[in-house]
């Protein structure tokens, strides 16, 4: 199954290219059409032979990790798309702890007592919260930023990677990771909430009620566990999504993550990185998905069994 | 009457849920006491308000939307009104519950050996490796073959009856003074219904429990109980020793239940009586007796004025009924 | 069942028997949200018509103008009127939602709960090729398909977007489907020999639609959101057209100087994405879907 998946991403993404009105060769070489460059890309890539051989050919390639030379920055695709990898794993890392972090404890408060106080306030919090686009927060942020610190409007703080200075490197994710641990956050505390109000419900926690075990241990042993299940399915999807989503984010701020990276491909009409990060990406997806759905297995044995 | 030590003394009990449709009076003035090793049978129709009864005896009524009135004293300790923090306390150590329905008072994503031994780890403070080796042998006690593998078994791998066994196990093990046994064989198969019971019996023995043993089967608790409560409509109709009710009922409700299961001294093919009518409807409670409108021996007074308990011949023996069967010592049991 | 299982049992009993069910209300906040709803669609129906400015005049004389009499929420950077923009601007969500949810509906939906009826063969094969299409992450695709389909146009991103969002409408529809196709009054609908169709139409769909209207809302301010996101990188409708999406990417270079032109736009979208939500929110629970369903 996985492997078909893939098969199917990567016959998708290959043929991308057909799917458009107009020459290939045009499209691929973009801004970089030469003749010179037409003639090293029909050679590449085979353009002549009949489509099915092209597809084998260009597998072929990816199998030894060549997903081709970009013909408008003269480097190769992978190594573009591997020195952006890092960051989005970085981003995904810290987002999903600050978002699991907040969203798991807050459930817990408001499954409590549904409809209590604390619980309506957190519901409407989350409304608005949801309701407010990554690229509206941004912009927003930036002005509030902006205009509160008396900082002047320079755009967004620029991206200081990793190996160079781990506390700029965290600064400078710190708006970033911010948006899109809220993001999370909203949709995980939804989920999580309801669920946890089903299962309060549920015969078993009056048993262990019963026990005179705390309402503390209830809440974490008894009642989080059979409640996750939704909570896990929606994170791989989300954190699926973090990874095509969290586009906009990196655009706006500066961080030259894989959105980051093919934005500006598709500003260039760069084809070949803008085909290599889909396929990256889908991957990604694809394994994180795969990952998840482990996850699950483990957490509830009733799903394995069924 | 008795020489022990009351070990619980319920008055005036009440539990009222508040519902969209209005209140709903679940249980209302019931006042009983039990003495220390005593099985005592709480006996009605669904709906009778008797698993209600034995949740708010040990306070075990959900948090919200619920009224309790009255008093429990368990050993001293007054329910009613204590928080969950004072209740966890008693909860599991001096009083625990064995659920109706094994199918869904499993944690269903628990190896059931957790659940068990989370009592002993949590609130007894043993270690892992004693607690493992108690929860074993709580399991070896309620008869489930080869325990040291079950102990790792999800709740899902297990048969209905082994369920109902690990739900007794882990009601047993904070060795409670009282027991309450919630329909514990209701969810069952026949033959498997008789060997749970023996084995709550043996296990009181052995332990030297108070048992409250609710249900709505009366064969189940003929001869195991030495006192019974028939409860109605969330009050109780009647109350003595188990002889006393099923030979000397006075109250016609009681015959009704009686009348509705079957005899072994019936010859085969009895037909057995069913009660007329349906239970009354909690929300609108008549002003009467509640049974009035299903009694054939209904007068006015029935309808207009509730019959309040009084005693009867034998002491301990009450019952609430203004025309009262009369008494037939002697006959069919 | 349920902790409150004996207080189910008991308040049932107690309902059935006299008290008429209870009326659920939806609510005052409810109707003032499908109001508003309702005034931002006739708003970009009649834009033409509605005494409004002409949102692509430049008047140079006042540029980034606060909020005035004259021009109710400022004007821009250049001159061009902030309020007849944004409700001209409604138009490109409105009109790119519904276009792409009904070609995702049209298609995810009826394929959805055939597959789920049918089961067999179809279902499998069907339902295999649409989780493979769910991994391929669909903004991604979008973009990438945007990007270098030119020129672009609204019907293009209606297309794309529709049929990107097949393969979730039928996956909800489908699990939804199946749920209720084997409860027993189906079962029991089918012994009696009904056929197919009554059964589709009869039994199971009024039982998917509430399922379907949650998810659609879910589905507009998904797709609300993704043409906001598509018009800042550039690739929804071309300027001066104007769109929430791109008023906010226009204003992000003048921030400073006129934050009006990011704060109107911001609020009208971010108001018309709290609605939907809220809607979709209420008519969840009046119809018991759950969250984790959609």
């Amino acid at each position: 199954m996985l492997l078909g998946i893939i098969i199917v991403i990567t016959v998708g993404a290959f043929y991308l290219i057909h799917l458009l009105p107009g020459d290939p060769a045009v499209i691929i070489l973009g801004t970089g059409d030469s003749p010179a460059n037409k003639a090293r890309l029909y050679a590449q890539l085979g353009l002549n032979k009949p489509i099915y051989e092209q597809y084998f050919v260009w597998m072929k390639n990816i199998l030894h990790g060549n997903l081709g030379t970009s013909f408008i920055s003269e480097t190769p695709v992978w190594t573009t798309i591997k020195s952006a990898i890092p960051i989005d794993l970085e981003l995904m890392v810290i987002s999903q702890i600050l978002a699991f972090a907040a969203a798991i404890p807050l459930a817990m408060r408001s499954a409590k007592r549904p409809d209590g106080p604390l619980d309506r306030m957190l519901s409407a919090g989350s409304f608005t919260l949801l309701s407010i686009p990554a690229f509206i927060a941004i912009v927003l942020l930036v002005l509030f930023i902006a205009i509160d610190l008396g900082v002047p409007h320079t755009g967004p703080s620029s991206y200081v990677s990793l190996g160079s200075d781990w506390i700029g490197n965290l600064e400078s994710l710190a708006l970033p990771s911010f948006v899109l641990a809220v993001g999370s956050f909203v949709v995980y505390y939804r989920v999580l909430r309801s669920d946890l109000i089903a299962t309060l419900q549920e015969e078993f926690i009056t048993m262990a009620r019963s026990k005179g075990i705390s309402q503390r241990r209830i809440m974490w042993r008894h009642a989080l566990r059979p409640s996750s299940v939704a909570l896990l399915g929606t994170a791989g999807v989300n954190i699926g999504g973090l990874l095509a989503g969290g586009f906009i984010v990196q655009y706006l701020l500066d961080i030259p993550g894989l959105g980051y990276t093919l934005i500006s491909a598709i500003g260039y009409s760069d084809y070949l990185v803008v085909q290599g990060i889909v396929l990256v990406v889908a991957v990604g997806v694809i394994l994180i998905n795969f990952v998840f759905d482990f996850i699950i297995n483990i957490v509830d044995p009733r799903i394995s069994r069924e | 009457m008795s020489l022990t030590p009351q070990l619980l003394v319920v008055k005036d009990l009440s539990t009222t849920f508040d519902t969209p449709a209005g209140p709903l009076a679940a249980v209302g003035g019931v006042s009983f006491d039990l003495n220390q090793n005593e099985t005592m049978g709480i006996v009605g129709e669904s709906g009778s308000g008797k698993t209600v009864l034995a949740r708010t005896v040990m306070g075990l009524q959900p948090r919200s939307k619920v009224t309790v009135s009255g008093s429990v004293l368990l050993n001293g300790f007054e329910v009613v009104g204590a928080s969950d923090v004072e209740k966890q306390k008693i909860w599991g150590l001096q009083v625990a519950m064995i659920f109706q329905d094994p199918m869904t008072s499993l944690n269903p994503v628990m190896r059931i050996g957790r659940q068990i031994d989370e009592i002993l780890r949590v609130r007894l403070g043993m270690d892992r490796h004693a607690a493992k080796a108690r929860a074993i042998e709580l399991l070896e006690l309620v008869g489930i073959p080869s325990p040291a593998e079950r102990y790792h078994v999800f709740p899902g791998q297990l048969s209905g009856g082994m369920r109902q066994r690990v739900v007794i196990a882990t009601a047993l093990a904070g060795s409670p003074q009282l027991l309450l046994a919630d329909e514990p064989t209701t969810g069952l198969d026949v033959t498997i219904q008789a060997q749970i019971l023996n084995l709550l019996d043996e296990i009181k023995e052995r332990m030297k429990m108070s048992v409250i043993l609710v249900t709505h089967d009366l064969g189940v608790v003929a001869t195991r109980t030495s006192r019974l409560i028939v409860m109605y409509a969330g009050r109780i109709v009647e109350m003595g020793s188990t002889r006393d009710v099923f030979v000397n009922h006075r109250m016609p409700y009681t015959r009704a239940l009686l009348d509705g299961s079957p005899k072994v001294s019936n010859p085969s093919h009895t037909r057995l009586l069913a009660i007329p009518g349906r239970p009354p409807n909690l929300l609108k409670l008549p002003p009467g007796c509640s049974f009035a409108p299903r009694c054939s021996f209904a007068t006015d007074r029935c309808h207009k004025e509730r019959p309040e308990l009084q005693p009867a011949n034998t002491p301990g023996h009450t019952f609430a009924c203004w025309n009262p069967l009369p008494t037939n010592r002697g006959a069919s049991a | 069942m349920s902790n409150s299982y004996f207080v189910n049992e008991l308040v049932e009993e107690a309902t059935t028997q006299t008290t008429p069910e209870r009326k659920k209300r939806l609510g005052v906040l409810f109707w003032i949200c499908v109001g508003w709803l309702a005034l931002n669609v006739l708003g970009a129906i009649f834009a033409n018509v509605l005494p409004l400015q002409d949102p692509l005049y430049q008047n140079y004389s006042i540029i980034n103008a606060g909020p005035s009499l004259h021009h109710l929420f400022g004007t821009d950077d250049l001159g061009r009127d902030i309020f007849s923009r944004i409700v001209f601007g409604s138009r490109v969500s409105i009109e790119v939602s519904l276009g792409s949810l009904l070609i995702g509906f049209g298609i995810g939906a009826p394929l959805g709960m055939l597959a789920a009826y049918r089961r067999g063969k179809f279902d499998s094969l069907l339902t295999t090729v649409m989780y493979m299409f769910l991994a391929f992450p669909a903004i991604i695709a979008t973009i990438a398909v945007l990007s270098f389909w030119t020129p672009r146009s609204l019907l293009k991103i209606i297309i794309v977007v529709g049929i990107a969002s097949i393969p979730l409408v039928y996956r909800v529809i489908r699990t939804a489907t199946m749920n209720i196709a084997t409860k027993d009054y189906v079962i029991a609908a089918k012994v009696q020999g009904a056929t197919d169709w009554r059964i589709l139409g009869r039994e199971l769909l009024p039982n998917v639609a509430p399922i379907g209207v949650s998810f659609l809302l879910i589905g507009i301010a998904t797709v609300i959101t993704l043409e906001g996101s598509l018009a800042f990188l550039g690739l929804s409708v071309n300027p001066p057209t104007p769109s929430w999406g791109n008023m906010i990417n226009e204003s992000r270079t003048i921030l400073q100087q006129n934050p009006w032109l990011a704060i109107f736009p911001s609020l009208a979208l971010c108001l018309f994405l709290l609605c939907l939500n809220f809607i979709g929110d209420r008519l969840r629970s009046h119809f018991e879907v759950t969250e984790g369903k959609l």
